[in-house]
């Protein structure tokens, strides 16, 4: 859509995944400080409508702004970027109290959208909320990387092929949309019996083989979708090569990419952090997990999967 | 080969182009244990990845495993200093098309993975399989080894290891367990 065009030059990245308590607000806290570490100069914007805790990992406990007075005093976003104790970081945190996502408007969505990118930052980081709803969808679009979090169980792999699979749907209807083919995809879609079409890569196969010029704008607009996978809380190899099942089974199922950026050991001192209110990133430096964070931004900056253990 | 089928296997088996031998074989036996398996990974997509899809992919991987060990035993490996009097500009113009006639008893080949540097330890680790029994079919202890099926995947394991070409170690190894069961 025109109104999201680019006009900075920082990065945004979102958070995202489907289930709840993966750790998406610890993934976004610590990969912010790392980034800011790095010398970056970070915003976080706690988008966990409903949820919102971001703040907590800064040792933050009442926000004085909040997301709150973008949607119902009409605020602007810059005005309610909040400076944290720590270098480089600061962060825009989430609604607490009133606002329901769905209650949130589509002018509202768009301005928060262009607001976004305007933001002063060299990395913007997005803490999405739990869940496939449209509105999180759209957000997690918007992002210059998409980061998608699981840990390794069955329902948050079944959460995670929903959350990629909605979103992938989205992207398509959305670029349909803009090219003036509206309804076509979810026309398609929902008569897929008569096409004899079973899954989502059916239906971007079926629209690009029946209609050429759709099939050069999809794959020009979906290039760009790439997904960099994040598994959080593993506790032994097998739980690490699940990372590379999920890329193997997305790319021969939807034809998706999947980056397998990196993964994360289970470690009880995430939540001693969290108590201690102060970023895991600086308190537990020395940690595994510290160091697999690093390896996963760098991973993602450069574009690797994670080395997979030897001798499995 | 042509490049670009190459590159195709290659991505089938969800690698780089340049990856090694041991890379092609540790992606061939993790793939062939997703799809053949049931991954909590396939579970949740059900019908959406039906088994007639499965027997696909299952039946791709093991064409790339074939094609890449193929155009692979043509290229320098850990084992290259077997090649490499062939390889040797003087002789390679006198010779181009002669392949290293390579020895396949036990004895041989532990001569061959002791110069290449391997420990019988590493591919025992890689392959999930006893020292005893490598060391057995070095020696060419039949009586120690298994069936002639299982037998197979091991020498096959071990020959890949070293980037040797399987199929003629195979062939001869066998034929010689062959002719001591006869016997026995």
């Amino acid at each position: 859509m025109a109104q999201t065009t680019k006009i900075r030059e920082g990065e945004i990245w979102a958070v995202g995944g489907g289930k709840g308590g993966t750790g998406k607000t610890f993934i976004t806290s610590s990969v912010g400080t790392y980034l800011a570490k790095k010398g970056k100069n970070v915003v976080l914007v706690d988008m966990d409508i409903g949820g919102a805790n971001l703040h907590s990992f800064f040792g933050i406990s009442r926000p004085q702004k909040s997301l709150t007075s973008f949607f119902e005093k009409g605020a602007s976003l810059s005005d309610l970027v909040v400076k944290t104790d720590f270098d480089n970081i600061a962060l825009i945190t989430g609604d607490i109290h009133s606002i329901a996502s769905d209650k949130i408007t589509f002018s509202q969505k768009l301005k928060l959208f262009r607001q976004i990118m305007k933001l002063n930052a060299q990395n913007v980081v997005i803490d999405l909320s739990a869940g496939s709803h449209n509105n999180t969808l759209d957000t997690f679009l918007i992002a210059d990387r998409m980061i998608v979090v699981l840990v390794p169980e069955v329902i948050a792999i079944e959460n995670v092929y929903h959350f990629i699979k909605n979103s992938l749907f989205r992207k398509v209807k959305k670029t349909l949309k803009e090219y003036g083919f509206k309804e076509i995809a979810q026309h398609i879609w929902d008569h897929r019996q008569n096409y004899g079409i079973n899954n989502l890569k059916e239906l971007i196969d079926y629209l690009k083989d029946s209609f050429s010029y759709i099939g050069t704008i999809l794959d020009h607009e979906l290039a760009s979708f790439k997904i960099h996978l994040v598994l959080n809380m593993v506790r032994n190899n097998n739980d690490i090569l699940l990372g590379a099942s999920i890329k193997s089974v997305m790319m021969k199922y939807l034809g998706v990419p999947i980056q397998y950026s990196g993964y994360i050991e289970y470690n009880d001192a995430v939540w001693k952090s969290v108590r201690e209110g102060r970023p895991f990133m600086l308190n537990y430096m020395a940690t595994g997990c510290a160091k697999q964070i690093e390896i996963f931004v760098e991973n993602m900056i450069k574009g690797k999967d994670v080395s997979l253990p030897v001798g499995f | 080969m042509v490049k670009d089928e190459l590159k195709k296997y290659f991505e089938m088996l969800e690698l780089p182009p340049d990856a090694s031998l041991r890379d092609i074989h540790n992606s061939y036996l993790r793939l062939k244990k997703l799809y053949a398996g049931d991954s909590i990974v396939l579970a949740p997509l059900g019908e959406e990845f039906p088994e007639k899809k499965r027997k696909k992919v299952l039946d791709e991987i093991e064409e790339a495993h074939l094609k890449l060990l193929a155009a692979k035993k043509d290229e320098p490996s850990r084992t290259a200093f077997l090649f490499e009097d062939a390889l040797s500009p003087e002789k390679a113009s006198s010779q181009p098309e002669k392949a290293v006639d390579l020895p396949t008893t036990g004895p041989s080949l532990r001569k061959i993975r002791e110069k290449a540097g391997v420990d019988l330890s590493e591919i025992s680790k890689e392959f999930k399989v006893r020292i005893e029994l490598l060391k057995s079919l070095e020696e060419e202890r039949f009586e120690a080894l298994p069936e002639a099926i299982y037998l197979k995947v091991h020498l096959k394991n071990y020959a890949v290891f070293l980037g040797l070409n399987p199929a003629k170690i195979i062939d001869e190894y066998l034929q010689r367990y062959q002719a001591w069961k006869k016997k026995k």
